[in-house]
């Protein structure tokens, strides 16, 4: 499993480069004008996510997020899941185990699904790129909605599993 | 754009130079996994925005709405909704993504169903199964495709009738 999911982008920005190129050259550098661009208006709006994103990390540790969730239930549970998620900064990719750990904490099922759908798509952190991006009320719209479309299904996930 | 970055480098260094005064070894801390999440996602983030670069001068406008935009109707929200849960990426790396195509005539609700559908994360199905059982990860992503296009819909519904101030 050494192929993580940048190299696999970067496999297909290649093979599409390769088919701009043999198209139409000056497309092609139009291209990657376009991508100078966009590095220079994205690389610095993520130099202060990632530096956000530490501030997270240092104060609110795994251990505190557990103890947190560890013991929540019930509907009341959902909610302290979907917090937490929104404020943790776990990769997609080790958000399974983790909630694997808080199951067996005693975390129950909805709360385990709150905090995973929030984690993934909520981000205290991220909100700097999506207000800059998208617009204010755009951002606010889709971290609310979000929010309560995430608690109705942790309520599905309580009542089935 | 240049003034722009200036200003995010300049608050990005107030706040790590607070955190160093009030506690020096949190501020390494926090240097450290900044730089870390800097190594971990610059890959992905330079081949994300190549492509966007690439989709910026290759698709046009046209292709764009027909796929995805207003005119696409049920078809584009459909297509927003499950086709995403097979991608991979950070949250930061697919903004920047959708922010093209929205600009290129996605409509807001196929922007939403999309965020929300590649939420899904199919490409972890397998860990999700190890650690939750096959019951929470069949759950989850059945429920999934209902939740995109249901936050597709009502984001669309409500943005249209509180837009932007100011394009962003």
């Amino acid at each position: 499993m050494n192929i993580d999911a940048g190299t696999i982008y970067l496999a297909i920005a290649f093979i599409l480069f390769l088919v701009s190129a043999v198209k139409d050259i000056k497309k092609t550098r139009q291209a990657l004008i376009a991508f100078g661009k966009i590095l220079l208006t994205v690389l610095p709006v993520l130099f202060l996510v990632f530096i956000l994103m530490g501030v997270v990390s240092a104060f609110v540790s795994k251990e505190t997020i557990g103890s947190w969730l560890g013991l929540s239930s019930g509907v009341f549970g959902i909610l302290i899941g979907e917090i937490v998620g929104s404020f943790a900064l776990i990769s997609p990719v080790a958000v399974f185990p983790f909630a694997g750990v808080l199951r067996d904490r005693g975390a129950d099922y909805g709360a385990l699904l709150g905090f995973i759908m929030t984690a993934i798509l909520i981000g205290v952190s991220t909100l700097p790129v999506e207000v800059k991006l998208f617009g204010r009320n755009f951002t606010v719209v889709r971290n609310v909605l979000t929010f309560t479309l995430v608690f109705l299904m942790g309520v599905i996930f309580m009542l089935i599993m | 754009m240049i003034k722009d970055a200036l200003v995010y480098i300049i608050v990005t260094l107030v706040i790590w130079g607070i955190m160093v005064i009030i506690s020096p070894a949190k501020g390494l801390i926090v240097g450290e996994i900044a730089l870390d999440t800097w190594i971990k996602s610059i890959k992905i983030i330079i081949g994300v925005l190549l492509i966007v670069g690439w989709i910026q001068v290759w698709v046009g406008p046209q292709t764009m709405s027909r796929f995805l935009g207003k005119r696409a109707g049920w078809k584009g929200l459909a297509l927003a909704s499950t086709v995403p849960i097979f991608m991979g990426g950070s949250l930061f790396i697919i903004f920047p993504l959708l922010k093209t195509l929205r600009d290129k005539g996605a409509s807001i609700a196929c922007i939403m169903a999309f965020i929300t559908a590649w939420g899904g994360k199919a490409p972890l199905l397998p860990l999700e199964i190890e650690f939750l059982g096959w019951k929470f990860a069949v759950l989850r992503l059945f429920l999934v495709f209902p939740f995109a296009a249901g936050m597709g819909l009502l984001s669309q519904f409500i943005l249209d009738k509180w837009p932007e101030r100011k394009p962003s």
